[in-house]
């Protein structure tokens, strides 16, 4: 087959053509990049544009119902869950052309604003300036519940609930099979070994999830993810407090009483209803796990909560899985009012009573825990429990802009699933937060 | 037998014939390839520039020269994702080629003509479905506990949705997808350019006294040698971009995929996360110049365009 040529001189002319317009689409493309610096004013007053997930629309709807003078533009995303990162994609595209963002983003994953606050998305609001607060609101809060909201001395966000590590228990069945409840990890682990060879396909904890370093490390005092100043990260996978975790739960790995299950796998629940004999857990573990109809769906009555476990006896320190924050944004055009309804979401009784989780503001709290408890589903208060594991967070496990779940996901998980210990893969996972870190411009560091 | 083809005219008298219509026929093409040019010019061209341009520059529109290129090669996600997606690519390139050739062949040499329609359209149904959707038909059935083909899973002992997509598995997989995918499609286009032999061909053939292995290996195969290396093209630049697959099995398996296992992902990640827009458009040339010389070598190798 012969195909005819394309004569030199159309083709040439072709090529101005393409290379004339393709000169015009840079212009264009370069002319919307420029004005990323201006700000657009948003919307006229009294207009608030809000952004949360699904699980937090009753608190907006309580806001709507309580202020009908705002008008309330009610968005609903993922709210950045599972370290998706959808805050920071859309804030880097509103960043770039200069106008979208909203007046106030809910967001479910803790470490948010540390990536949000700095360069170069700089997206939240300071909120401990210009008296944004009333007086006296962050003496409320339970201690250290803001500590992911500080990006050096400055407040950007106000947290919406606590995510705190307990040690969950089935009542009736630790009396059925003669153990008592552990108060230290060495206990725990005792019952674990023991109900591995007379109660097999029985649990006391999961290893298949994203977030079991800030269970088990983090309770541990592991040094691997510590801020030791804003921009030196303190990263020792040998240090004794994380070797020593890892050979406590390498057995109980092996054995099967902590097996590499995701609770969230499709079928957690139809394997494990039943056979859950303790979980050390978040604070929403009750109604995400024990009490949901699609997992473990437990009988009422049998679920109670212990304080966190504490090392061989000493001071008891826990873990924190998540927990969600209030974030203003820097270029709202009404900061009064959104400063107020930002405080009013992640304080007021109105807005917390609705809440998913355990209220970070304590006023709020002990209205939510004394509902929780009146439902009467578990087999005792939650309150005391919770009011005790709140203030025992170890604070060396830091919120930092790396995503340390999405990595202890992608890193250790499969392996452990494959069969490998604990042990064996802190080498890795600290390399990984290193690796992160070191992009990230931070100093790192194996020694304080 | 007499023969009825008419020949093509000289090209002579060709050309005499077009340059009389010259004015109304090129207009009419171009009115033709208008729509289609504006597009590619909008969605295809324009984008181009602009990350060559990101590419360049720092945040502020400074030019960098190759500065973005050599930071993003340093970065320590780099190498691993070209990793994966180098073994990726020779698993699901070699299946495509041998695969597909041997199906289509298959298809073409078939004894009983009346399956040909029904195999043509069983082998392109998968590709029916949208590229997501169809990875999210994989995740059922790469999850044993809810796998209609549990049995198939355990003969590799994997129990759970951890086990099948261990690390190692992953090349493997993806491969898997994007053959089930996308091999349908070319299996009928080999199929119809397998059509396209000259029956005069293959008749001659079989009175020289070629079996079908050699009338498959020796006659149709060097004729629609240009297809293959067509295929090779795009499915060699489809998998440099590999993107969906590893997003949504991380996603489903709750982050046991590392957000940035593929080039493309760390693009996107290094876009959306690190909001470093230039450092993922240089990612993003990089993988158009891998795709661009892949090209390159397959069109001069084979000479695809050169006129017979």
């Amino acid at each position: 087959m012969r195909e005819k040529p394309i004569s030199r001189s159309r083709a040439r002319r072709l090529w101005g053509t393409l290379t004339a317009v393709g000169v015009a689409a840079l212009v264009v493309a370069t002319g919307a990049g420029t004005s990323s610096a201006a700000v657009h004013p948003q919307a006229s007053q009294s207009s608030l544009t809000i952004w949360v997930d699904a699980a937090r629309v009753p608190q907006v709807k309580a806001y709507e119902k309580a202020f009908p003078k705002v008008k309330v533009n009610l968005v609903t995303f993922d709210a950045g869950a599972n370290g998706s990162g959808s805050i920071e994609s859309k804030v880097a595209l509103f960043n770039r052309v200069g106008h979208g963002w909203p007046d106030i983003v809910f967001s479910a994953e803790a470490n948010d604003v540390q990536k949000l606050g700095v360069a170069p998305f700089n997206f939240p609001a300071v909120l401990n300036t210009d008296g944004l607060l009333p007086n006296g609101l962050l003496r409320n809060y339970a201690a250290g519940a803001n500590n992911p909201c500080y990006i050096g001395g400055k407040l950007e966000c106000l947290r919406n609930d606590m995510a705190f590590d307990v040690l969950w228990v089935n009542v009736p069945l630790m009396k059925q099979f003669g153990y008592t409840v552990p108060s230290t990890w060495q206990q725990w682990q005792a019952i674990g070994e023991n109900l591995a060879t007379k109660h097999p396909g029985f649990i006391i904890g999961t290893l298949g999830n994203s977030y079991d370093d800030a269970i088990y490390l983090q309770a541990a005092q592991c040094h691997m993810n510590d801020l030791i100043s804003p921009t030196t990260l303190l990263d020792n996978p040998a240090d004794p407090n994380c070797t020593n975790m890892g050979a406590l739960l390498d057995p109980l790995l092996k054995d099967g009483s902590v097996p590499a299950a995701n609770v969230f796998g499709s079928t957690f629940g139809k394997t494990y209803a039943g056979k859950v004999l303790m979980m050390v857990g978040p604070a929403w573990y009750g109604g995400a796990i024990f009490q949901s109809n699609s997992s473990l769906n437990s009988p009422k009555g049998t679920i109670a909560t212990y304080p966190p476990l504490s090392w061989n006896g000493g001071r008891a320190w826990t873990g924190d899985v998540g927990g969600g924050l209030w974030i203003m944004s820097s270029h709202t055009s009404q900061p009064k009012l959104a400063a107020s309804a930002l405080v009013w979401l992640a304080t007021s009784t109105g807005s917390q009573s609705l809440s998913q989780g355990y209220p970070g503001y304590v006023p709020a709290a002990k209205v939510w825990i004394a509902a929780q408890d009146a439902s009467g589903y578990y087999a005792s208060p939650l309150a005391p429990t919770f009011a005790i594991a709140a203030s025992e967070v170890w604070t060396g496990w830091a919120e930092t802009p790396w995503d340390v779940f999405g990595i202890w996901a992608s890193t250790a998980t499969p392996n452990l699933v494959a069969g490998q210990s604990v042990s064996s893969q802190l080498a890795g996972v600290g390399a990984a937060f290193s690796n992160y870190a070191q992009s990230a411009g931070y100093q790192v560091v194996a020694k304080s | 037998m007499s023969v009825t083809t008419s020949l093509p005219a000289p090209a002579h008298v060709q050309r005499r014939a077009g340059r009389g219509r010259v004015g109304g026929s090129q207009r009419a093409g171009y009115v033709f390839v208008a729509a289609y040019f504006v597009l590619l010019l909008l969605f295809g061209v324009a984008p181009t520039v602009y990350a060559l341009y990101l590419a360049l520059t720092t945040e502020g529109g400074r030019w960098t020269g190759l500065h973005n290129f050599i930071a993003t090669g340093r970065d320590f996600r780099f190498l691993p994702a070209f990793e994966h997606i180098a073994v990726y690519l020779v698993i699901w390139l070699v299946a495509l080629v041998v695969l597909v050739l041997f199906l289509a062949l298959m298809l073409h040499g078939a004894v009983v003509r009346q399956t040909v329609p029904f195999f043509r359209f069983l082998f392109y149904i998968p590709g029916a479905l949208a590229g997501s959707a169809s990875v999210l038909v994989w995740l059922f059935i790469l999850d044993p506990p809810i796998s209609p083909w549990h049995f198939v899973l355990s003969v590799f002992h994997d129990s759970n949705l951890g086990q099948t997509i261990a690390p190692g598995h992953l090349p493997f997989i993806f491969a898997m997808i994007a053959f089930w995918t996308g091999a349908g499609g070319w299996i009928v286009v080999m199929n119809g350019a397998l059509n396209n032999i000259s029956l005069e061909v293959i008749d001659s053939a079989k009175i020289d006294g070629a079996n079908a292995w050699q009338l498959a290996v020796r006659v149709k195969l060097p004729l629609i040698k240009r297809w293959v290396v067509f295929m090779l093209i795009l499915a060699f630049a489809a998998g440099t971009q590999l993107f969906v697959e590893p997003q949504l099995v991380g996603a489903a398996s709750l982050g046991m995929v590392s957000v940035t296992w593929s080039p493309n992902q760390l693009a996107y990640y290094l876009a959306t996360q690190s909001a470093n827009f230039n450092y993922a458009a240089a990612i993003s040339v990089d993988l158009l110049v891998v795709g661009l010389m892949a090209a390159a070598l397959l069109v001069f190798r084979s000479k695809m365009f050169e006129i017979e």
